[in-house]
Order: C-alpha cells, then structure tokens, then sequence
C-alpha cells in the first residue's frame, strides 16, 4: 500500500459531490422521508414484511460495516452479535417477565461484553486469521443457543411478546415498519457522525498501517474493541427488535449463513460507504423473494454475483468517488 | 444522480411485487400449503405438496367445494423457523381460506399463533410433535397420532421382545427431543434402563464418539427418534462397530432413502409409522393415481395429507362458508370416515383420537409390516 | 465396559477422525507457505472430491464392484480432477488477487467457498447422496474392542499418502523448490525459479489430497452432503494451526491431536458429543490467542 496518510473518505461516497447544494440535500431527505412513509400504505402487507426486513438488515449491515468497512476487521461471525440481542429479549421476557424496554438495555449490556469477548482474542491476529476466529465464535454461539434449554434448545424461543409504547400496541407490520424506520435512520445517523469522528479516523489509520497508527499514539487494543463493541451493539438492537417482530427465534437464524449475508449486504454495495451498504442490504432482501422460483439456485447466484464484484468491480456497485 | 436510480430501482422492484402478487378469481377458493420444499426433508414436502393436488383435483372434478374450484398455493418452510415464519405470514396475507400442512414440528410451531391471528384453519397431517399441543391457540388439528402414541407403540413393542434397556439418541429439535424425552420417561417408568440419552447435531457425519458410548452402555436396543438423513448414518456406524443389538426409529426415519443411506446396515431395522400407502388397503386407488400423476410411489405423509385435504374440504362443505368459527367447531365434532388412513375424529386438544401407528420392518431394502 | 476399554476405542475413534483432518489441514498448510493466504474454499474442495468420488464410482461400480478396489479407483480419479479444479481456482480467483488488499483476497476466497457450496446445493437439492459403496463390516476382535477392516485401510491409505507427500517434497525437485517459494517467494523468481508452477503444483496436490479424504469419508460413511465441507474446513484449519502452520509434519500432528482431543473431550463429564465442535472451536481459539504458531510452526513477526 503507498505510504503517507490516506485522505479522509467521504462515508457519503460519491453522494456528497451529487447533492451540493444544502437546499438538493434537504429535498433529497424530504423525498427519501416521503417516500418510506408512504411505502406500506401503497404497497400492502405483504411488501411492507419485506421492506422490513429490508431496514433491520440496514441496521445489520451498518453495524458490519463498522467493524469491516471502517476497521477493516473481517468479522465472520457477525450473527453472533445479532443472536446476543434476540436471546436476550426473548430469554427476559419470557423467563424473567421483564418488558422489552428494560430488556434492550440489557441486551445492549451483554453485546458490549459480547463484543469484547469476541475481539480481545482477535486483536494480535493477522486477518485471515481473524476471520476464522470470528467465525468459530458465531459457531460457539449458535451450537450454544442449539443446545442450551434455557435458549429454547433446537426449537429456540416461541411466544415473545411484542412491545407497548405509550398505549401504542406494537404489533401489526406496519407498526414494526415505522419501528425499523426510525432504527435505520439512526444507524445511519450514527455511522455518519462515527466516520467523521476522532473514533472513525483511528479506525482508518489502524486498517491502513496498524504500526505507523501505534506510532502516532493511537491505542491500537482500544480502536479495535470499540469496532467491535459498536458493531456488536448494532447487531444487538436489530435482534432485540427481530425477536419481537417476528415472535420466535430458532438458532438457525444466527447461523454462519446469516453472518455472510450481512456481510454480503456491506460488501455488494461498497464496503464503507454508507449508501451502498444501505443498497446492499435492499438487494440481499429483495433479490431473494424476486427470485423466490429459482429456489436454491438464487444462493448461487448471490455467490456468483458476489465472486464477480470481487474480481471485477472490488469497490461494490455503488459508485466509487470518494476515497475508502 | 446515483441516488435516484437507487431509488427508482427501488420503486420497480417494490411495483414487480405488487403486480407479482396472486390475485384470485372471485370462484376459486385457496388451501395453502405449509412444507418443506428445498432442505433435506424436501423429499417429504414435496410428495405432501403432490398429494394435496391430487386430492384438490378429485374434489374439483366432482364439483369443487360450496360450488367454487379449489386450488392451492404452496409455501416453503424449508424445515427451519425462521422460514417456516415467513412463508405463513406469506401465506395469511394471499387469501387462503385454510392451510394443510406441517412436517417439521419445530418450523410448525411458531406458525400456529401466525395462522390464529389470521383465523385460518389449519390441519397438520405430519408434525406430531406433544409441543404442538400448547402452542395451539384453537385453529390446529393434527391428523398424524402423536408422540404420545408413538411412544406407547414403541414400548408395546419393546416389552414384547424381552427388551430391558435403551440408548436413545436425538437431534434436539422439538420433534425428536419430544419423542427422546416421552420415551425416557415411559420406559423408566415401566421399571426399565436408559443405558444413555445422547444427542448429536444435525449433518454430523461422524457419530463414532456417540457409537462408543452407546456400547459401552451395551442395551438391548438402540431407539433413534430424529429424521433419516442422519439415522442411516448413525445406524451404519453401529453395524460398524460391532453393535448386535435391535435398531428401532421413529416416523422422522420411515423413509425408502434410510436403506440407501445405511445399505445393509439397515436389514432388520425397526420402524414406528403411520402406516404409508402400501400398507392401507384402501390406498390402492390413491397410490396408483397418483404414480399416473406424479410418476414416482407416494411418500410417506402423502395419504395423510391427502386425507387432510379432504378434511378440510368436507369441513367447509359441511359448514356451509368458510367462516373461521363455524370450520373450527365443524372440525372439532368431525367424525370423518371418507378417508384411507382411518377414521378421524379429535380430542378435545384437537389431536386425533385414535392411535395410527403401527410397527414397520426393513427387510430386503424395503419397508414391511413386522405384525 | 471398563475405562480401559472406553480409552482404547476412543483412541481408535481419534486416530481415523484425526485421518480425515491432517489429510485436509495438508492442503491448509501448504497453500498457506507458498502464498500466504488461507483458503476459504479448502473445505469446499473436500467435499467436491467426496462428490467427485461418486460419481467416478457410479461409472467404475458395474464394472470393478463397490468394493475397496472400486473405491480406490474412484478415489484416484477424484483426486486427479479436483487437484486440477484447485489449479483452476487458483489462476481464476487468487492469481488475479494477490497484489490486492489483505481482505478483497479473503472475501474472494469466502466466495469461491460459496460458488462451490451453492453450486452442490442446487445440484443436489440439498438431499443427502447416499455413496453407493459395498464396503462390508467385517474387522478384528480384540477383547471389546472391535476394529472393523475399514477403519484400518482409512488410516493405512491416508498414512501412505502422507508418507508419499513426505517424500515428494523432501527427495523432489518440485519439493526442493516449494519449499523454497514458501520462504522467500521473490528471491526465488530471481533464481529463475517458476514459481507460478510451483504455486499451482502446491494447489494440486493440497486439493487432491482434500479430495482423496472426501472420497473416503464417502465410502466410509455412506453419504455426502453439499455442506460437509464447511465443518471439515474449520477442523482442518485448526489441527493446521495446532500443529503449526505452514509445517507439513505440523498439519499431520496436528491432525491426529485434534481427533484425538475430540474423541476423548466428548468423555469429559458435561460434554456430550453435541459440544464437541465447541470444544474444538475453544481449542483452536486457545491456541491461537496463547501459542499462535502452533507446536511446529516457525516464529512470525509479520502481522497482516
């Protein structure tokens, strides 16, 4: 890699050079609001389950992106993160009678450790070790989920209530659209002020060069656990809120399967820019249920089209202006 | 500018939905159809897919039901949860008047309250699971005997071949550790051994570890409780290894594929099942329609589903509409007798009322009847 | 049965586990010494050779049986088109890659594992393919413990091929030279050394090797699975970094070690054998965070 400081990226990529002015900027976002607030109500039911679905991989695969995109750690074993959030809820409520609002703090709780846990052992590997590592911890936790009868075993959890919020039931799919609109325009926000932060910088310098980042006095051991951490608490929110979306959890959805398609979401829009993260998620959900007929010949696809952006078009679809 | 594209491509897509969406006409009235179709019990959703539309055809033919044709939309749950969950709300939301269906009873039991909620009948013909039973929120009627009744079949026969004590050995599903755990207790109960309760994990290929403990334990019979991908292997490695003693599975293992998996290792094993096409009499008809139809015998579950379909039909015809309550309470006082497998008729926890088991034998590469 | 007897069919149960996870931490290692890079797709290829060795045997069977004879032909014939199928995943996906950053090249080779997995999974529907061979259970009784003719021919053929690598790369010149790539890959290019055929000598053999122990576990244990290489590969990359990466004899060790720490740690009291990839996976862990360069393996101050 050259040597000297990289630039710092626009997290927009090439969005920012596009809408310059402030006044395309707010038209922009009015649109972009407009436009998920009517979604439901002009597509029906069955459309809004799947923009849904859609948002939480939003929040997933920013959260992803952080460890990857920004960090440049490859996580393969990002599910367990999201596991963390949704046996949590599922195991309080159920178990314990607490209400999802005092359990999402509490999930937020445990994917913190979680994410220590994950990284510490990580933190001297080279990557592709690293990997492998993460992966074998998405193993340990979905096998545990599997095998645990506090975790509902083989069948996992069933019967998770969904959440009051000021006398407002929360339970049909739209009430959980709205819901996972207002998490992804966090995730966004979030990542936005993450990339432009002293946090995000570091980030940037550690992936770069780990070595000349430790010589200019940044703690290495300290960037690289808060990606983790902030990952992990990404993930943890988006499985809090799975479980009780969807009512039942089985440790099949924190397979290695779900850590790739999250990680297919970041890397087929373009790993580190937010809008082509926030792509990649709609294309890892919509494609599937567009190709429902292909049956398990879309999988193939999926890898096929991800083996070719990495040969041929590394930057992802979204096209690469900003540096990063 | 990059950003509309994004956004007109998202409004296509989002319109190829809605126009992609099934729209039915106003004389047909739709049964979805819950199983696995991709997976490794594909096999077994597949042929209950089959069945249904053999069933729908014959019911169309001989004038439909309450004078509409009946037709069926099928949705895969691929034998997980999470699918399993998708595919039903999927379901809930296209206009179905009922839904037959359910193998995995771990997939089948998250849909339950899905299909509840949309007040949509459902009747299982396969999942029979004991944890079913609580799940039921009133709209599910299960046609395949239970666990219970499985386990009572499996321990007549035990006791009547001087058999004193069992390895029993499960996946941890909600279907095989039902079974695994109802079995434990009955046969501990009766004053009989558990030699060891083990439990693998699903694709495994190497079972030695849970071979060596199962002789070390040496019981009179090894009893296998989870489905027949993996029970041809772990019964090949008993044979393997020296194990001499009765091999017995439960219904997730009755399939043809066993003997392909475990060969000759599956000579005189024992099966507990209801009791598949070639073993009803009155499954003749059916069976050859539906080799005409589908080129290829039934599957285990097809005359099951088969009857369900007809079940559900007869429900609404006899109700009147397809009025949730008025199908519920139909089903729930039935006492339906134009079926092949048997009688049905319920328990006041909808479960059927009688017990549909009987004892199967492999013998040359193929299943038979041991009584 | 004793304790005694436990421990003696456990340390037969580890030796022919460990079999199938040297054979495959072989092609880990010795990938890993000439281009420094772990290959995801390594445990895709075990199971493609699983596979492979179907379909030689259903075309061989009528022919020469589905006996042992059938299966080692079927064996030579999977190992030979999936050594080639490395070679060619090597020119298609790495070559092209290699001046790439660190993690385009992982995710390259993450994907290559996918292509392969999901292109079996279509194949196949996702069913299990039963293996078609006629192996028999006869073997030899000693005391208790039983150990079937199969088991010993496993373990006798997968030695011989690891004394046949053995040799290959300590009396060869193409041994000679690989060895030499893995340690300093630009200096050999200016000795004149071509080591863009080294490098696909090194994914050919690693590859058969996987492939002969695909094949194996096929006739051994009756069916196979589009998602049979997944669990191998990680075992695989664990008995490698076990036994030290990059050293040949290290995958080996770490091989048997591995099978054996199973075998035995599903004894240990609260580890049932539906732990057992747990404890491996905390093994592999372990070691990586307290010994990293494994029993054999030489120091490495290179990071990333």
């Amino acid at each position: 890699m050259a040597g000297g400081l990289p630039t710092r990226p626009s997290a927009w990529g090439g969005l920012t050079d596009v809408l310059d002015t402030s006044a395309k900027r707010r038209f922009a976002l009015l649109l972009i609001l407009a436009a998920m607030v009517a979604a439901p109500l002009v597509l029906g039911t069955y459309a809004t389950v799947i923009l849904t679905n859609a948002l939480l991989y939003v929040v997933l695969a920013l959260g992803l992106n952080i460890v990857v995109g920004y960090a440049g750690l490859l996580d393969l074993g990002f599910a367990a993160f999201f596991a963390v959030g949704a046996y949590t809820v599922g195991i309080s409520t159920l178990e314990f009678g607490l209400s999802f609002w005092l359990a999402l703090p509490l999930a937020i709780f445990f994917a913190v450790i979680a994410g220590i846990i994950i990284g510490a052992p990580t933190l001297r590997l080279r990557s592709d070790y690293l990997a492998i590592v993460t992966l074998g911890f998405g193993e340990i936790v979905r096998i545990s989920a599997r095998n645990l009868r506090a975790t509902g075993g083989a069948s996992g959890l069933s019967g998770i209530e969904q959440p009051w919020l000021f006398g407002w039931h929360i339970s049909t799919p739209l009430d959980f659209y709205y819901v996972f609109c207002v998490l992804a325009v966090l995730a966004v926000f979030v990542s936005v002020r993450l990339a432009n932060s002293r946090l995000g910088r570091a980030w940037l310098y550690v992936r770069h060069d780990e070595d000349a980042a430790e010589a200019m006095g940044i703690d290495r051991v300290r960037v690289k656990l808060a990606a983790y951490v902030v990952g992990a608490i990404y993930g943890s929110i988006g499985g809090a809120f799975f479980a009780v979306n969807l009512g039942a959890i089985s440790p099949e959805s924190f397979s290695f399967r779900q850590s790739v398609l999250i990680l297919m979401a970041v890397i087929l829009g373009g790993m580190g820019k937010i809008p082509g993260v926030i792509l990649g998620a709609f294309i890892v959900i919509l494609a599937p249920e567009l190709l429902r007929d292909f049956g398990d010949l879309r999988l193939l696809i999926f890898a096929l089209g991800l083996l070719l952006i990495m040969l041929f078009r590394p930057s992802g679809i979204w096209p690469a202006r900003g540096k990063g | 500018m990059p950003m509309m594209k994004m956004k007109t491509a998202a409004a296509g897509l989002a319109l190829a939905l809605i126009f992609g969406a099934p729209s039915f006409a106003q004389d047909t009235l739709t049964i979805g159809v819950l199983v696995p179709t991709t997976g490794s019990e594909a096999t077994y959703g597949q042929d209950m897919a089959n069945a249904v539309t053999l069933a729908i055809s014959e019911i169309n033919e001989a004038g439909g039901v309450l004078g509409k044709q009946l037709a069926s939309i099928v949705a895969d749950d691929a034998c997980d949860a999470q699918q399993a969950v998708n595919a039903a709300s999927k379901l809930a939301s296209s206009g179905v008047v009922g839904i037959v269906g359910g193998y995995c009873s771990g997939a089948t039991v998250p849909t339950l309250k899905i299909f509840g909620d949309a007040k949509l009948p459902m009747v299982i013909p396969a999942a029979n699971s004991t944890k079913l039973i609580p799940a039921n929120p009133g709209n599910t009627f299960m046609i395949n005997s239970t666990g219970n009744d499985q386990v009572a079949k499996a321990q007549e026969f035990f006791t009547a071949h001087d058999i004193k004590s069992i390895a029993i050995v499960n996946q941890g599903d909600a279907y095989s550790q039902d079974l695994a755990d109802l079995t434990q207790k009955s046969w501990e109960a009766a004053g009989n051994t558990v030699t060891a309760f083990e439990t693998t994990n699903k694709g495994e290929q190497d079972y030695s570890a849970v071979v060596t403990s199962i002789k070390s334990g040496n019981p009179d019979a090894v009893f296998w409780t989870a489905y027949y991908a993996d029970g041809g292997l772990l019964i090949r490695q008993l044979r393997e290894a020296g194990y001499q003693g009765l091999i017995a599975v439960g219904d997730g293992s009755n399939s043809p594929e066993l003997f392909k998996i475990a060969g000759p290792a599956a000579e005189g094993v024992i099966a507990f099942s209801n009791p598949t096409a070639e073993f009803l009499p009155a499954a003749k008809a059916f069976a050859e329609s539906y080799s005409e139809q589908f080129g290829s015998a039934p599957g285990p579950y097809s005359t099951l589903t088969y009857d369900a379909t007809k079940l559900l039909a007869w429900a609404i015809t006899t109700a009147g509409s397809t009025d949730y309550d008025k199908v519920v309470a139909t089903l729930a006082s039935a006492d339906f007798t134009d079926t092949i497998s048997g009688p049905i008729s319920f328990t006041p926890e909808k479960t059927l009322a009688r017990s549909n088991f009987v004892v199967l034998e492999g013998k040359g590469g193929a299943w038979t009847l041991a009584e | 049965m004793s304790y005694f007897d436990i421990f003696a069919h456990q340390l037969v149960n580890g030796i022919v586990l460990g079999s199938f996870y040297a054979l495959v931490a072989l092609g880990y290692t010795m990938v890993f010494g000439v281009v420094k890079l772990l290959n995801f797709a390594h445990g895709e290829l075990y199971m493609v050779g699983g596979f492979a060795g179907f379909l030689a045997l259903s075309f061989l069977a009528p022919l020469v049986g589905a006996g042992w004879s059938g299966v080692a032909l079927s064996m030579v014939l999977a190992m030979l088109a999936v050594g080639f199928l490395g070679v060619v995943i090597e020119r298609v996906a790495y070559a092209p890659m290699l001046s790439a950053p660190r993690l385009s090249i992982l995710i390259t080779a993450l994907a290559v594992s996918l292509v392969l997995q999901n292109g079996v999974l279509t194949l196949t529907n996702g069913q299990y393919t039963p293996f078609g061979s006629a192996l028999g259970f006869g073997g030899i009784n000693l005391g208790s413990l039983f150990i079937s003719y199969n088991q010993m021919i496993l373990v006798g053929t997968a030695g011989a091929l690891m004394f046949g690598l053995e040799l290959f790369v300590s009396r060869t010149q193409y041994g000679r030279a690989m060895r030499a790539v893995s340690v300093d890959k630009d200096m050999c290019r200016l000795m004149g050394i071509n080591v863009g055929a080294i490098i696909a000598v090194t994914f050919f053999l690693g590859s058969a090797l996987a492939a002969a122990a695909g094949t194996m576990a096929g006739a051994f244990y009756g069916s196979l699975w589009y998602f049979m290489g997944f669990l191998i590969g990680l075992k695989a990359f664990t008995a490698a970094v076990i036994g030290g990466i990059g050293s040949i004899p290290g995958a080996m060790l770490g091989g048997l070690i591995l099978g054996l720490l199973e075998s035995f740690g599903t004894q240990l009291p609260g580890v049932g054998s539906e732990w057992k990839d747990v404890f491996s996976f905390s093994v592999l862990i372990l070691v990586l965070v307290f010994k990293p360069t494994g029993l054999l393996g030489k120091s490495e101050q290179e990071r990333m």
